[in-house]
């Protein structure tokens, strides 16, 4: 038996040339599949939020700007929100809007000086420490600067 | 191990037996000619396959046909190279149909009894044209777009039906993104089904009947 299924001459050629003519497209193939989910957007430059004035001393202050971001052969303009909060006036704390959890928009709740994620019920402090809630981590930071009383993140 | 696998499932499928039939059938004297056919079929293997690849990314509208194709070329690893060999076993299987063709034609193979499968052979032709003609249109480009107003217009030219026709084609009076969409609808779905049925029965008659031999001088 073993030795009727001895692979001969014939029956090598045939399977290697099919195996390298496989070989030859399915790697491509597979560059082509998932090229797009290995690109990383680019370093984005410093974003303007506004003026500093804005924020309010002691309760973080919702800003919005416009990013663009290329997806496929389409640029998107997308809205881009971030809590900023100081305590002093001179340093400043920028904070994203989006839920560690499951990436919803949280929202500042005055009365209770709490971030509230309606989704699942997430709720950070006014720093962005979770207090209750699945999220696994704080609100992701942006880093800050400020120049000519403006405000600048670092975009991402 | 691979033996005993293998075995496991002959028992359950029959698979030796029918790998037997397909490929170590009797087979008369024949030369190169006679290869034409498994050519063809190599070619549209690869059609499927990189057609298949290349709807990843293509988006049949005129907001984004154009675009997506440029991407496809420019920016996605290795789709110049899916894209490129699309585009040319294109042409190469209309062409391998044609010789493949007329080689049968020249040795009188599509006599009795292989009507059937000289017949089935036609359909895949117009088949394969229809794949040409559709897939032309899909990027969207000005030699697309215009060869589409040719094309259309040549199949208005015929006696009264050709006016419907030509409205049928192109969904409409103009051509447009009804036309578009129409031609990616045929060229993925309804030719590629038609396709495999009828490389079904056309090779199931090879396989069935047996390839006739080479004509012998004076026949």
């Amino acid at each position: 038996m073993a030795e009727e299924n001895r692979l001969n001459r014939k029956g090598f050629v045939v399977w290697a040339i099919g195996g390298l003519i496989s070989l030859g497209m399915s790697i491509p193939a597979i560059a082509y599949i998932i090229g797009p989910a290995l690109q990383r957007d680019k370093a984005q430059n410093w974003l303007r939020l506004g003026s500093t004035s804005k924020v309010e001393l002691g309760t973080p202050t919702l800003f919005k700007t416009k990013i663009q971001r290329q997806a496929g052969w389409i640029v998107n303009e997308e809205e881009l929100s971030v809590y900023v909060r100081t305590d002093n006036g001179r340093d400043f704390v920028a904070m994203s809007n989006i839920c560690t959890h499951l990436a919803c928009r949280v929202r500042w709740i005055a009365e209770r000086q709490e971030f509230f994620c309606p989704c699942h019920n997430g709720v950070y402090d006014k720093d962005g420490k979770v207090l209750a809630g699945p999220p696994p981590r704080p609100l992701d930071r942006y880093e800050v600067k400020v120049e000519d009383n403006q405000l600048f993140i670092q975009g991402g | 191990m691979t033996t005993r696998i293998g075995n496991w499932l002959d028992e359950r499928l029959g698979w030796r037996r029918a790998g037997e039939a397909i490929f170590l059938r009797k087979i008369p004297k024949v030369n190169w000619l006679h290869t034409l056919g498994s050519a063809t079929l190599f070619l549209a293997i690869n059609q499927v396959v990189t057609g298949i690849l290349l709807t990843i990314y293509y988006v049949p509208t005129p907001d984004h046909a154009y675009d997506s194709v440029q991407y496809i070329t420019a920016q996605v690893p290795a789709g110049w190279l899916i894209r490129g060999l699309h585009h040319w076993g294109a042409s190469a299987m209309v062409v391998l149909v044609g010789l493949h063709m007329l080689r049968v034609i020249f040795h009188a193979a599509y006599k009795y009894p292989r009507e059937m499968t000289w017949l089935t052979g036609v359909l895949l032709l117009l088949i394969t044209i229809g794949f040409g003609f559709t897939g032309y249109l899909l990027p969207w480009d000005q030699k697309a777009y215009w060869a589409t107003i040719v094309g259309t217009q040549i199949a208005g030219t015929a006696p009264v039906v050709g006016d419907s026709v030509l409205r049928i084609m192109r969904g409409g009076e103009d051509l447009s993104a009804v036309t578009l969409a129409r031609f990616f609808g045929v060229h993925v779905w309804v030719l590629p089904a038609a396709l495999l049925l009828l490389i079904g029965i056309h090779l199931y008659l090879v396989v069935r009947i047996g390839i006739s031999s080479t004509p012998k001088r004076g026949e």
